[in-house]
């Protein structure tokens, strides 16, 4: 069973195959929708600004290390364990910073992920 | 691991240096708002929404679902839900060119593995297997295409889309340390062994199995253990077919619907699922149900995993848990947690003195030394979804 939108028996070079719309009712929170498609694409820019943060570092990392760049090498280079951990670190403080918002305000909330 | 062949699928999935950081990004973006804006919208409902609604009602909300109507209009839940629901919509997206890339060697794989078998699993599909409408309508959880979808032949992508919740796909890193998707299998097999030493299952199904990803645990833990899965999606039973098959677990993967199997009655000792009830319509519930009841052998036990039902948590937290009915594409989410499980099992057929409701442990995170405590009652396992499991299910008189 193969679906309409899809290729069907087509040669697969590795292209793009996979739908990005999804079926089913959006879900609108505010009450003007451009402000819904607003959230839209600054999530997507605060997405790539944190890509950018990590290709940053990487780019630190490999000229400290090697004192040249090779693009090639980066753009394949996945980040050892250690080199994530701290990454996941700063990520979290980054969004935490981005994502301030005016309410609630006063007391700290209670953490729930302890 | 001798006479095994078959490669790893999952090997092939190598994203690029910006590929990973996107996965990252967004998971990062999710986490918080499910472990902290989530929470902070409690704040923002005490101080705000609720004392307006007394005001006008003069009494606190009931329901979740007054809550959800209440807080509608609040800026804070505007938000919190906005940004979550992106970060929801924004995971498959960023998942989805590393998987297109690899999938004409995957399928390779998976075609491979399905012939070789050399675990000695089995991968039965069923081409006119008729997907329920509540599959094809909307697509859950906001990932285009769902579980069941094929866009080339002998498709895997969806199952490789979704059998990894929000994970990036190179890595071992999991969204937090506390909720391991694939420890509930792991979980309930130990609990089950724990709890029942006597209890030896010879032949088990796993019920929605999607990839398998909750039934490896079964057969390692239950040596000879003969372990089924079934879903109605092709893709995921592909792909956990040929991860089975590398791994050297022996799985039998078959297309079936739940509601309706082709096995005989009485085939199997035990029936599991996790993360499944909540995706069908109550009616189907019941069928399923139904279905496991009459799968069982006399004595068989049926443990289900799912959401705690709304009996079990204040009127907040199932405001907080339902908010997936209208904006994850779920809409059964609320009704599958109005009904109270012990009814659901009795409606089956199951004596009522067999029903049992409880949360376990999740054994990937949990301090094991406590694990006896835990078992003779002195303490409780943490909560569902943080670092503990809901579980529900009987037993078949026998
Ligand atoms: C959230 S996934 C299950 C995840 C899996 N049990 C695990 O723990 O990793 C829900 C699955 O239910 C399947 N499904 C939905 N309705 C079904 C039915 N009537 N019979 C069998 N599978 C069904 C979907 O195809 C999907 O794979």
């Amino acid at each position: 069973m193969t679906e309409a939108n899809g290729a069907a028996g087509a040669p697969l070079a590795g292209g793009r195959v996979l739908p990005r719309v999804i079926k089913g009712k959006r879900s609108q929170f505010f009450d003007d929708p451009t402000m819904d498609q607003m959230m839209t694409f600054f999530m997507e820019l605060m997405t790539e600004v944190m890509v950018l943060r990590d290709r940053q570092d990487t780019l630190e990392r490999m000229l400290e290390e090697k004192g040249g760049i090779s693009r090639a090498e980066l753009r394949d280079l996945i980040p050892p364990p250690e080199v994530e951990a701290e990454r996941a670190a700063d990520r979290a403080a980054f969004v935490e910073r981005v994502l301030r918002l005016h309410e609630p305000v006063g007391e700290p909330a209670p953490r729930h992920d302890a | 691991m001798a006479t095994n062949t078959v490669p790893d699928i999952d090997s092939l999935l190598v994203p690029t240096h910006d590929e990973f950081a996107r996965q990252r990004a967004v998971a990062a973006i999710h986490t918080h708002a499910m472990l902290r804006l989530r929470f902070d919208c409690r704040t923002a409902y005490e101080r705000n929404v609720k004392p307006a609604f007394e005001r006008e009602h003069g009494r606190a909300p009931e329901t979740g679902a007054e809550i959800a109507e209440a807080i509608k209009g609040d800026p804070f839940y505007q938000f919190y839900s906005s940004i979550r629901y992106n970060a929801q919509e924004m995971g498959p997206l960023a998942r989805q060119p590393a998987v297109e890339r690899a999938l004409p060697a995957m399928i390779e794989i998976a075609k491979s593995a399905a012939q070789s078998n050399a675990a000695g699993g089995s991968l039965r599909l069923d081409p006119d297997l008729v997907v329920p409408d509540y599959m094809t309508e909307y697509d859950v959880h906001l990932a285009a295409g769902s579980y069941h979808s094929e866009f080339v032949d002998d498709d895997v992508a969806q199952g490789v889309l979704l059998g990894r919740g929000l994970s990036p796909i190179a890595g071992k890193g999991r969204i937090t340390k506390n909720r391991n998707f694939a420890g509930v299998g792991q979980s309930i097999a130990h609990w089950l062994k724990a709890k029942y030493p006597a209890f030896a299952p010879r032949r088990m199904l796993d019920m929605a199995t999607q990839s398998g990803a909750n039934l490896t645990a079964y057969p390692k833990a239950f040596p000879g253990l003969e372990a089924h899965g079934i879903d109605v999606a092709a893709p995921g039973l592909r792909y956990g077919h040929a991860k089975a098959e590398f791994e050297d677990v022996a799985i039998h993967f078959s297309q079936q619907d739940a509601a309706h199997t082709d096995f005989p009655d009485g085939h199997f000792d035990l029936v599991v699922s996790s993360f499944f009830l909540h995706e069908v319509p109550v009616p189907v519930t019941h069928q399923i149900l139904k279905e496991a009841y009459r799968l069982l052998a006399p004595g068989g036990l049926l443990v289900f995993m799912e959401l705690p039902p709304h009996k079990a948590c204040d009127a907040f937290m199932n405001f907080a848990y339902d908010w997936d009915t209208e904006h994850n594409n779920e809409p059964f989410y609320r009704d599958y947690r109005s009904q109270d499980p012990t009814e659901l099992v009795v409606a089956a057929g199951f004596p009522r003195d067999s029903a049992l409701e409880l949360t376990i442990p999740d054994i990937t995170s949990f301090d094991m030394d406590r694990y006896p405590a835990f078992l003779k009652g002195e303490i409780e396992a943490p909560p569902h979804g943080r670092g503990g499991w809901f579980i529900f299910g009987a037993r078949k008189p026998g």
